[in-house]
């Protein structure tokens, strides 16, 4: 579904991906770890196209990336991005009316199923401004999916949320995994990774150290820099 | 108390001539400041350079000067208008430039994550300013925005210089020819009410915006 190849990506000197490949097939859930700055949010970033890379090609079924194709890739950031002068409603509603050119009432309809799915139908007529961050994160992933894209790129999803509210959003991720939805998933969240995932890969210093099966990765990885971070990220 | 009434009268002769300058100032210089603003956080080189000259020129020269030069200093380049015209224009064109940097920094100032989700869901530039990034810009710049339109009801004064019966001219004359200083106590009070309308209609509109 994804074929990435040789991804080579350079903010002014510095390299932040330095030859990554990457294949997604559908219904695959990939989880990416690693340390703060190994490139595993570029990587997100230039796979729909918001950072263009500098060499490598990108395939989207079989189609060179495009801005006609990227939108097939959904996206949820670290920090939601809701439109704070939109309700939550609003928000699902945008982008089919704006982009697909949907019928407001039929966008609405699909709108407020969408924000069931995660839970919020209550909060339909919110502002962003008067949720809290676990349910403007759930707002984030109802307009993501509105869209009805075949990827969604989760981008540190939990990252910016007091942990009390990291739980809701997995759940919702979760039941997104459970209905096969193909996700690529940057998180620091170990435990989630190991369970929801088909495969885990390890970046560090822009480059994929290893990769393989949550088991595998978890339990015994080859590589001592894996081993280091894993062993790092249990202590806490 | 009859001749209040009248001297009142003569004035508002004068203020309408004001606030047709002030109408006219502010319906044209609004959407051409939106676009030069657009024009300004644009990829467009010379675009950009020539906009960074027209505001620097404008907001650079003394207002009176420029309207000078677009009533007397145009005739000799050929180019003839009404004092009216040529109020106009001066004003459309010095106001715009300094709305034009009002509004450049308000869409400078609207988070580039908000491009980023607009640009993950499919719109494309122009989807994203008109219904993300705009709507956004404008409840930041309504306060400067709102200086902006109560300074240009004290700029209108700035017509009598190029022969126009404005309110001040109008109150002016009437000094002038009674030796008293009621007119300009009326007229001060025309401004004053002009302003306070401009008051409240940007205090209504801050309320619209403020729901989120």
């Amino acid at each position: 579904m994804i074929d990435a190849i040789d991804i080579v990506k350079k903010f002014d000197d510095f390299t932040v991906l330095d030859g990554v490949s990457l294949n997604v097939k559908k219904g695959e859930i990939i989880s990416v770890i690693g340390p703060s700055g190994s490139g595993k949010s570029t990587l997100l970033r230039c796979l729909n196209k918001i950072e263009e890379i500098d060499e490598g090609v990108i395939r989207i079924d079989g189609d060179q990336l495009s801005k006609h194709n990227c939108s097939k890739l959904g996206m949820v950031f670290q920090n939601f991005n809701l439109f704070p002068h939109m309700s939550a409603i609003e928000n699902v509603m945008e982008a089919p009316v704006i982009v697909k050119k949907m019928g407001k009432k039929e966008a609405r309809e699909l709108a407020l199923r969408m924000l069931s799915d995660v839970g919020l139908q209550d909060k339909a007529d919110a502002y962003p401004g008067q949720l809290s961050g676990g349910q403007k994160q759930r707002v984030a992933i109802a307009r993501a999916l509105a869209m009805k894209p075949e990827i969604i790129l989760f981008d540190e999803p939990t990252s910016a949320l007091d942990p009390e509210l990291v739980g809701e959003v997995l759940g919702v991720i979760k039941k997104l995994a459970a209905e096969h939805m193909t996700m690529v998933i940057v998180t620091h969240e170990m435990a989630f990774a190991r369970e929801i995932s088909d495969r885990v890969i390890f970046m560090d210093k822009g480059k994929i150290v290893e990769e393989g099966t949550p088991k595998d990765m978890f339990e015994n990885p080859d590589h001592p820099r894996v081993q280091a971070f894993l062993k790092r990220m249990m202590q806490d | 108390m009859e001749y209040i009434i009248n001297t009142t009268l003569y004035i508002l002769k004068g203020t309408v001539v004001s606030l047709k300058i002030y109408a006219v100032t502010a319906i044209f210089s609004v959407p051409l400041a939106i676009f030069f603003a657009l024009g300004k956080v644009s990829k467009h080189k010379t675009l950009k350079i020539v906009l960074e000259a027209y505001t620097w020129i404008f907001r650079g020269t003394p207002l009176l000067l420029q309207l000078f030069f677009a009533y007397y200093g145009l005739p000799i380049l050929g180019i003839t208008m009404t004092p009216f015209m040529a109020a106009a224009l001066t004003f459309i064109v010095n106001y715009a430039a300094y709305l034009t940097e009002i509004f450049r920094a308000g869409i400078e100032s609207i988070d580039k994550g908000q491009y980023e989700a607009a640009h993950s869901l499919g719109m494309n530039y122009v989807q994203t300013m008109r219904r993300v990034v705009i709507p956004q810009a404008i409840r930041r710049v309504l306060p400067p925005t709102c200086n902006e339109a109560i300074t240009l009801v004290k700029d209108t004064a700035l017509v009598a210089a190029i022969g126009m019966a404005d309110l001040l001219r109008s109150a002016k004359e009437v000094l002038t020819r009674d030796f008293t200083i009621i007119p300009f106590v009326i007229a001060a009070l025309f401004y004053l009410a002009m302003s306070w309308v401009i008051v409240i209609v940007f205090k209504k509109i801050e309320q619209k915006y403020t729901v989120y």
